[in-house]
């Protein structure tokens, strides 16, 4: 037990401070909203009293898979390579089960070179989650379009982008994902309560949040910067899926109306609470709102499709009970008899 | 008449998708049952149903498993193939063929013809299945042309048909019917024949993937992910099928996981996971598949991540011959992805090594912590080959420096991941989940703390001790067989499946008259016995079977300068498994070059 220190700092339910799940300085463009999506990630992990070595941090490629450096230090993180997080992912996950896998990814890595990985991983239902930092361009090499930019978004420099974009909400949900939420950087209070609920769910969780590139995707043509979001979101209802166990905080729910939140930079955002009547579990009730949204050239956010009932990646292996790394040398591998057995028998 | 025993190539031409595996499978077992050291080629199209197949079945009482020079008797069922494979035969071969076979015929007067209404005696057994039933009709002439022993041919069907009763009977009524339309109707003319043997120790057939497979679970292997590809399919499912009777307990739950990835990125990337999280994965592919995979190898070697890679080569470039066996992914093993990599590399010869390898690969990769290869390849994993048995592990598993308990880890002055405590280049790790050190792994350059880094000294200091970790692997792993003369007149280095065919090139080669040594390189990076038995030898021959003499490259590369002037290469590929006539004429062509 750690000692009660003089000043009172506030604990969480392991008796942890929030500052052993923080991480090294951020080295991201100042203002960046991925650095508001690892304030998050700290917060929902001490707000839910994860043990923080008990979570592992992965990540693939980009500005946005830098970002496990960030945040909880006591964490053992794999920056693997490129679009390929989800595998290595379901490989530690089948030694280690018991683990909670926290992915962390950007549109570059999700829809482009990694989104046959995201696919399969959903369609196996790995237990994880799994943050999309969407901004639609391509920040490490200096603003290239990403497969998430709308029609129309114009870079400062340079051209229009004409090419569809590929909506990770909407392709998730068809897949059957069992957990498809969408988000803002800039909404703090939202995005830790799907956070924090999708760290409580058996399987798969998306969250896709749009996370505006304050270099090279911050004019007011592209449909991911500040001002365009600020305009145009609309959010379903905040998530109120209760985690397993019982949460640090409740998490409240204004239902049915707007609130406005002040960003980081001074500007603000309007996060539409959508009617409390939005049932989680109709798929198409989802899919018809982010196609009205797109319609409408508008963001829908908040947990847009929910389904626990599905089982995940470890039921579907057959393993036995303790994680693979637990079970002893001897008893994976067989003994010397079964050998001598198949030696007698292959001779018979 | 002289009579020919046990020394002459049986060619059967069929169609694939017929049936006609079983029934070749069957004449090899009963052959291999009576003694008769034999020896069975399959080559297959990469085709499900229709095209062409050949099966070569090679008797050889000097041991010679190397497809022979030519075909002694010619089993003719496919029309398609019918005049190539009637035309290629040399004056005084035997053709069985099937003379129900429309427009097909057999008219040549410098062979032995052995006309059998195939098609019809099979109708006579059930008309449905008169196609399945046409090859076992074969192999009934086959053995009562050749003698070979009814009960062995039964206790083969057996075998082939474990459990199915109704198989087996009809296979036994086929063979009968096949034997006595011989008796009846033709005349034996040949001299070929085959005589029982004393086996002195008892040996059974096995394929070398299977062997892998079997070694693999010796290993404790704890993840298979894995995507179907020729000629390695058959590791991933030997693992599989094997997991209920080896690796499952009484409630039915396993202590290793399969998962049949979306592509080879994500099976490299899920063996990788299972070494960073501090279990044993693998994967089982081919070339195309490392191909795929080098993004991943090199993140493996630059992160020091354990993870076993089998690679059952084919022929490339590119698609190449699927089906087809060759030794060409030595070069693209061994330096596998981009920048300056090294990897262990394993090179069984036999099937006993595709077991032993199949086990040791984990204890080498979690030892070095580094990607380890097995390289096998078509014809030593898909063919069937005689083994005496599996010798078990005689050591622990070797899990390597991974520090598991916070006394031990308390007992480190400072901790770095990357840091070569013991100044072997290995360093230790701790594991995701423990609470001990954690790191952020990464493909990105790092300092001996696993902290991101671009300093010079950081990234040279770490390639240097990168280099001598796998350095120091060499004599710890497989040494060469060698198998010398006193005069150390002209020495054969080769690997993997050339062992099968080196003998019989060996014997070619000394007569002519000159003394052949042999060094079966058995491990990449090259063990440093390689070094002195070329060192020791006049001419040194490096054999393998692709175009480039990738081998040979190493060789050159890494031999003292004053030895490289005396190894040659000689590298050939056709497809074939290597017949040792081609070899031993292109090693004599080779030592007259040199000689000039």
């Amino acid at each position: 037990m750690s000692e009660k220190p003089a000043r009172a700092i506030k604990l969480n339910v392991l008796n942890e401070p929030k500052d052993s799940y923080t991480g090294g300085p951020s080295s991201l463009c100042p203002g960046c909203g991925h650095d508001q999506i690892s304030n998050v990630i700290i917060t929902a992990a001490w707000e839910n009293g994860i043990e923080p070595h008990r979570i592992a941090k992965m990540s693939g490629i980009g500005c946005s898979s830098k970002t496990p450096a960030y945040y909880l230090g006591q964490s053992h993180g794999f920056n693997t390579v490129h679009g390929r997080m989800p595998s290595v992912t379901t490989g530690a996950y089948a030694i280690n089960k018991d683990l909670l896998y926290l992915g962390v990814s950007g549109d570059g890595d999700s829809a482009s070179i990694g989104i046959g990985q995201l696919i399969h991983a959903i369609r196996r239902n790995m237990d994880m989650v799994y943050i999309v930092e969407n901004n639609g361009v391509y920040g490490l090499t200096k603003g290239q379009y990403s497969a998430t930019a709308d029609v129309g978004s114009k870079k400062k420099k340079g051209a229009t982008n004409e090419t569809q974009p590929i909506d990770l909400c909407a392709l998730a949900i068809n897949l059957g994902c069992t957990f498809v939420a969408r988000s803002f950087s800039g909404s703090k209070k939202q995005l830790t309560s799907l956070l924090k609920a999708a760290m409580s769910h058996k399987g798969f969780a998306l969250i896709d949040v749009i996370s505006p590139c304050v270099t090279f995707n911050n004019n007011d043509e592209s449909m991911r910067s500040y001002g365009y979001v600020k305009e145009n979101e609309i959010t379903l209802h905040m998530a109120d899926y209760i985690p397993h166990f019982n949460p640090v905080e409740e998490i409240e729910v204004p239902d049915g109306h707007y609130r406005d939140i002040t960003l980081h930079d001074g500007s603000t955002i309007r996060l539409e609470t959508i009617s409390s009547e939005h049932d989680p579990g109709d798929a198409m009730a989802a899919l018809t709102a982010l196609h009205e949204a797109e319609n409408g050239k508008k963001h829908v956010t908040g947990l847009l499709y929910f389904d626990p009932s599905k089982p995940s990646l470890a039921e579907d292996l057959g393993l036995v009970e303790e994680p693979l790394l637990d079970v002893a040398d001897e008893v994976l591998r067989p003994d010397k008899a079964s050998l001598d057995a198949l030696n007698a028998e292959f001779l018979s | 008449m002289d009579h020919i025993i046990n020394d002459f190539t049986i060619n059967i031409a069929t169609a694939n998708g017929t049936g006609s595996q079983s029934a070749n499978l069957i004449l090899l077992q009963s052959l291999f049952d009576m003694g008769v050291p034999v020896s069975g080629k399959n080559l297959f199209p990469s085709n499900i149903s229709g095209l062409p197949t050949w099966y070569i079945v090679r008797l050889s009482d000097k041991g010679y498993q190397a497809p022979g020079d030519r075909t002694h008797i010619q089993v003719l069922v496919n029309p398609a193939t019918w005049d190539e494979d009637l035309a290629a035969l040399e004056p005084g071969s035997v053709v069985i063929w099937n003379s129900d076979t429309k427009k097909k015929t057999v008219e040549r007067d410098d062979i032995i013809s052995y006309p059998v209404p195939m098609s019809s005696l099979a109708r006579k057994i059930n008309p449905k299945i008169a196609k399945l039933v046409t090859n076992i009709i074969y192999v009934g002439v086959l053995a009562e042309l050749l003698d070979i022993d009814q009960t062995c041919l039964e206790t083969a069907v057996a075998k082939q048909f474990k459990g199915k009763a109704t198989a087996v009977e009809l296979n036994i009524t086929a063979l009968g019917l096949g034997r006595d339309y011989c008796k009846e109707h033709l005349t034996k003319s040949d001299a070929y024949t085959v005589e029982s043997r004393k086996v002195e120790k008892p040996q059974f057939f096995i394929e070398g993937n299977e062997a892998a497979a079997l070694g693999a679970h010796y290993g404790g292997v704890q993840l298979l992910a894995w995507y179907p590809i020729t000629p390695s399919s058959s590791m991933a499912e030997g693992i599989i099928n094997y997991i209920p009777r080896l690796r499952t307990d009484d409630d039915g739950n396993a202590t290793m996981a399969v998962i049949q990835a979306e592509d080879e990125l994500a099976a490299a990337g899920m063996v990788l996971g299972a070494g960073w999280a501090g279990g044993r994965g693998m994967t089982a592919t081919s070339g195309p598949g490392i191909s795929l995979m080098q993004e991943f190898i090199g993140l493996a070697y630059f992160a020091e991540i354990p993870s076993v890679f089998w690679d059952v080569t084919r022929v490339g470039p590119s698609t190449g011959l699927p089906t087809r066996t060759q030794q060409s992914d030595i070069a693209m093993l061994y330096e596998g992805s981009h920048g300056d990599t090294q990897h262990i590399v394993l090179i069984p010869g036999t099937v006993e090594e595709c077991f032993e390898y199949g086990w040791r690969a984990f204890d080498y990769a979690e030892r070095f912590q580094t990607p380890v290869f097995g390289m096998s390849d078509l014809d030593l994993g898909m063919n069937r080959w005689a083994c005496e048995g599996f010798t078990y592990p005689d050591k622990p598993m070797d899990r390597g420096k991974v520090v598991r308990e916070q006394e031990i880890f308390d007992a480190f002055e400072t901790f770095g991941r990357y840091l070569d405590v013991d100044g072997d280049g290995i360093p230790y790790r701790t594991l995701p989940g423990s609470g001990m050190d954690p790191i952020l792994y990464r493909g990105t350059g790092h300092n001996p703390m696993g902290v991101y880094s671009e300093k010079p000294e950081d990234y040279y200091n770490l390639m240097q001790r990168l280099r001598m970790k796998i350095d120091n692997a060499r004599d710890e792993l497989p040494a060469p067989l060698l198998r010398e003369e006193e005069e150390c007149e002209v020495g054969i280095v080769f690997l993997g499946s050339m062992e099968n065919s080196i003998q019989e090139i060996d014997d070619l080669l000394e007569a002519t008259g000159m003394m052949v040594s042999q060094c079966r390189v058995r491990a990449l990076p090259l063990h440093s016995e390689v070094e002195e038995f070329v060192r020791r030898h006049k001419t040194v021959i490096v054999l393998e079977i692709n175009r480039d003499g990738q081998l040979y490259g190493i060789l050159r590369r890494e031999l003292p300068n004053d030895l490289v002037t005396k190894v040659h290469s000689v590298a050939y590929s056709d497809g074939m498994p290597p017949r040792a006539r081609i070899y031993a004429d292109r090693i004599l062509q080779t030592l007259e070059e040199v000689k000039q």
